[in-house]
Order: structure tokens, then sequence, then C-alpha cells
């Protein structure tokens, strides 16, 4: 049935405008600041059509002369060990959690939900005041500690869900033909829920990677991350608008490959049911 | 019992055995680096602690009796309530409205998708940079644009309504894709023999979509609200960049107020009682949300 109405040409008309729009509102910011970091520092308070050629790739390299990437190097180790940690832990206890008969399932995907959804500045002044007693401020130690908070809720909870969807019987299977629990989990369940593992995985990085406001309290220049990095080139009288838009594309090109492979999983693990 | 089931009874408690051994280590962990924590947090909330002066030792309810009374906080509630029922309407506007527009051009447009995803992998620092960027009037091409034709945008982060619009904004900018990435997946789990059958019988698209396709999408639709809007009572990293809850107070949140007692004024013990009551709030909506996971999944 296809309908050539005037009337549906133009509400097809409105759909595409609509769309159009909405595709400028995402993307304009993101087209300015990759603007931004090729603009010649002269210039850069010059609408593009007055000096559309004041381009220069200085930028960059003068961004590798700064602090900026320890920082991203800083950010790299500790999202990646709490991100490694929180695995370690996380997976057996997601799978446990979603096959076994054990009761308070539902008291525990509360606390998991309400660890993620818990305002961080709940968890920052306690572990703050016992940080400086346990000289743990500014150390790799204490940040990776920190975003277990983050990571290890969204991995159990991610997890859950991914081994939800293997079939019981899979795991009877193995048990009936001899193999010990650990064998069950190690070589017939988590192959089979390797996509929502790797899932978990980059979810975790991503919170770790994005945080701001545990770094911004627990670090100090020794291990500052690139996000709380970043505001030094925000000086009293002056920004760095080439290197912050420089600074902004480091920090997001490293999770544009991540997202484009757990798109698909963000769905399942943060909105999909787990079976209490 | 035959032996039989016997040895399979014991079979299963062993098996329950061993689940178990493999979910203490998280238990342990999360007793750790979360229970742990709060509970310093809920002591602290009840005691004197200062920063500076450190404690007299007193322990009550000062703090939550202070805390009735604390027009600031009256205020921050008001700005959180704002920034989260605006921001999250939004968010789930426009993700709804995209995530339809895709649906409809699904299969022939793959790059669309990802293009609409770009604004959620930037880290939330460098959101709000660009958009405290693009509401500088010296530097924005926003500004320099409508300049062109003699229109004068107004500064909008010095003024109060104006910095909250310029956080609505920003937020809404990054976090609509998650939005359209949960209502998309829902609506292709929809079958595409309803709308025909709708269609069918003369209804029309406008139609179609209210009584036949929302109503299928409410509740992934409940579910995004709910988590964007608890997401949203954490607002920091915006606030702390675009407008460090200025201008004056007026885009200060409670959750970026307890960040000023604690951290700013050094009233450790009052940022906590601040954070528990902000606590409160999580595990009501919390329990809430785990309620609602359990009636979809049975």
């Amino acid at each position: 049935m296809i309908d050539r109405s005037p009337e549906f040409r133009v509400k097809k008309g409105l759909g595409v405008t609509m769309m159009l729009l909405l595709l400028l509102f995402a993307a304009i910011p993101t087209l300015w600041a990759l603007l931004l970091s090729v603009r010649a520092p002269d210039s850069i308070f010059e609408p593009i059509w007055e000096s559309p050629l004041a381009l220069t790739l200085d930028n960059f390299f003068k961004i590798t002369r700064s602090d900026f990437p320890s920082a991203l190097m800083n950010s790299f180790i500790t999202a990646g060990s709490s991100t490694l940690l929180a695995m370690l832990v996380g997976v057996p206890a997601g799978f446990a959690l979603a096959k076994s008969r054990v009761s308070g399932k539902f008291v525990a995907s509360w606390i998991l939900l309400l660890l993620r959804m818990a305002p961080p500045v709940g968890f920052v002044i306690p572990l703050f005041l016992a940080y400086v007693n346990a000289g743990l401020i500014d150390t790799y130690t204490g940040l990776i500690f920190a975003y277990m908070t983050l990571t290890l809720p969204l991995i159990v909870w991610s997890m859950w869900n991914s081994f939800a969807q293997v079939p019981d019987e899979l795991i009877e299977a193995a048990i009936m033909d001899g193999a010990s629990l650990a064998k069950a989990f190690l070589l017939v369940a988590l192959p089979a829920a390797r996509p929502g593992a790797v899932a978990a995985a980059i979810l975790g990085f991503l919170v770790a990677w994005n945080d701001f406001f545990y770094a911004l309290i627990i670090t100090r220049s020794g291990t500052t991350t690139a996000p709380v990095a970043v505001m030094n080139f925000i000086s009293y009288d002056s920004v760095d608008w080439a290197s912050i838009a420089v600074a902004s594309i480091a920090l997001t090109l490293p999770i544009l490959p991540l997202m484009a492979i757990a798109n698909r999983y963000i769905v399942q693990s943060l909105s999909g049911a787990v079976k209490g | 019992m035959s032996s039989n089931s016997k040895q399979r009874a014991g079979a299963t408690y062993e098996l329950e055995r061993g689940y178990r051994r493999m979910i203490v280590p998280a238990i342990i962990a999360v007793a750790i680096f979360a229970i742990v924590p709060l509970a310093g947090m809920l002591a602290l909330s009840f005691s004197d602690y200062h920063l500076i002066r450190g404690s007299n030792g007193e322990f009550g309810l000062r703090n939550f009796i202070k805390l009735v009374n604390d027009k600031r906080l009256v205020n921050s509630i008001y700005v959180m309530s704002v920034l989260s029922l605006f921001g999250v309407a939004a968010q789930v506007i426009i993700g709804t409205a995209v995530a339809v527009g895709l649906h409809k051009i699904v299969g022939r447009w793959r790059l669309g998708r990802v293009l609409f995803l770009v604004p959620y992998a930037v880290p939330h620092v460098a959101v709000a940079l660009i958009w405290l960027s693009l509401f500088t009037p010296t530097l924005s091409p926003i500004n320099a644009f409508f300049d062109l034709f003699g229109i004068t945008v107004p500064s909008f982060l010095t003024s109060q309504n104006g910095a909250m619009f310029a956080i609505i904004v920003a937020d809404t900018w990054t976090n609509f894709p998650f939005t359209m990435l949960i209502i998309l997946a829902a609506l292709q789990g929809i079958s595409p023999d309803l709308d025909e059958a709708a269609a069918l019988d003369g209804a029309s698209r406008v139609k179609t979509f209210i009584f036949i396709t929302l109503p299928l999408l409410l509740p992934a639709l409940l579910m995004v609200t709910l988590f964007r809007f608890i997401d949203s009572l954490k607002h920091f990293p915006m606030i702390f960049v675009m407008t460090k809850g200025g201008p004056g107070r007026s885009t200060q949140a409670t959750n970026f107020y307890a960040y000023v007692q604690t951290f700013q004024n050094s009233n450790v013990a009052y940022g906590a009682a601040i954070a528990v009551l902000l606590f409160l709030m999580a595990a009501l909506i919390s329990f809430y949300v785990a309620k609602l996971n359990q009636r979809i999944s049975s």
C-alpha cells in the first residue's frame, strides 16, 4: 500500500526536516570542537568565514608538550585496572546470581541498582577522609579502589543479565557429564556469554574513564586523570580553547570504537530485566 | 525418598555451595568498596566533623535539624528538580523522536545511528567544555552567525534561567542517544504486523503511533525515564565546568551543594547529611526500579 497523496508528502517532508534539524543539533558541537582544534590561536575569536585559512596542526603538537598525555596515561591505567579487578570478582558473581537458587536475589538486585544510582558525593566524603589517614590520596591504588564503586555494581549487573540468557540446560548437561561447577563456568557458560562479558568490560571502562568527581577530589598532580587535567587549560585570566578542543578529542577518540562494539549491549545490560 | 533422588539432592546442595563461593568475593568487595564508605557517610552525618577544626566528638541530629531550615538546600532541591524534569523530558522526547525517525529508515542508513551516537561517547567534562565555548558570546559561532543578521544572542551563562537552560542543553545533547538506543531496540521488538493491521483498519499513522506503538513502548520509556532521572540527581561536571553553581546560587543543584559544603566550606558533617538525603532518594527510586525489573522479567 503506497501512499502518494499530497498530505502524506507534506508529513514526510516534515519528518525529514525534523530529522535533519536533530542531526544538526547532534553534529554541530562535535564539528565545532574539531574546528577549534585546528584554528590558529591568533584567529580563534574570529568567525571562520572571516579567516577560513587560519588553520594549523600546531595545537596537537603543543599539547604533547603539556602534562595532558601523562594524565591520559593515568586514566588508562586506573580505568583499566579497576575494570580488570571488577571483572575478576564480578563475572563469577554474575554467573552464580543468574544460575543458583540462593535466596535474596531481589535484595541483591536492589543493592546493585542502588550502588549504581547512589550519589558519588556520598562515597567520596568518607573515602577522602580515610585516604588522607591511609596515605592513599594521589595514588593509583586509591583511585582504582574508588573506581571499584562504579565498575563493580555495573559489571555484576550486566553479567547477571548475560548469564541469564545462557540456557540452564547447557550448564546442567555439563555438570551431568561430570564437569565441576568451575569447569562448567569457565568452559561452557563463559564462552556462551562472551559478547556480554566484552560489553560489561567496556561499560565498566567507560564509567571509570568518564569519571571527573572522584579524580577531582582524591588525586593531585601525580595521578590526575585526563578529565581533571583538561581543566588546567583554564587559568585565572585566560582559557586555552584550542588545547581544550584537542584534549576533548583525545578524551573521546578511545571511546568511539568501544561504543561501536558495545552499543547494542548497552541496551541489554542497562535496561534488560534480571531474573529475580 | 529413593537413594537416587537423595544423591541428586546431595549434588544440588554441593552445587549451591559452589555458587555461593562464587558470590562471596563480590560480596566482600561490595562491602569494602561501597558499604563501608556509606556507613562512614552515615556516621559523619550525625557528627560535627569539620575538615579544619576536626571534631568535638558530639553526635546528634543537629545536621538534620539544620537541613530542614536551610534555605540554600531548598534552593538546591528546586534547581535539581528543574534540571532533572526539563533535562529528562527533553532527552526522552528527542531520543524517542530520533529513534522513531531512524526506525523508519533503518537498514538504509546505518551511518545515521552512529552519527547520533557520537555525543554519547564524549566524556562529560568535554561535553561541558564544548558547550561552555558555544555559550561564550565572544567565541561562539552561533553568536557570530546571528550577528551577520544583526541579531544579538543574549549571554546565557550570566542570567539565572539562561544558565539553567545552558546546562539542560549540554545534558540533553550528551544523553539523548541513550534514550534513542533503548527506544530503538524496543521499536525493533514490536511486530510490524501490528502497524499493518491498524493501517488496514483505516487508522492514520499518527493514530497508529499513539494507540498501538506508544503503549507498547511504555515499559521501555518508563525504564529510560527512571534511569535518566536518577543520573540527573548526580549532576556535577556540567555545573562545575559551566557555571560553578552561579550566577549567584542559581544553578547550585543538591549534589553540587553537598560538594560545596564539604570541600569548600570544610563542613564535612553537614555535607554528609546532604549526601544522606540524596542517598535516601536514590534508595527509594532504585527500589521501585528493582520492583519494576522483577515484574518485567516474570
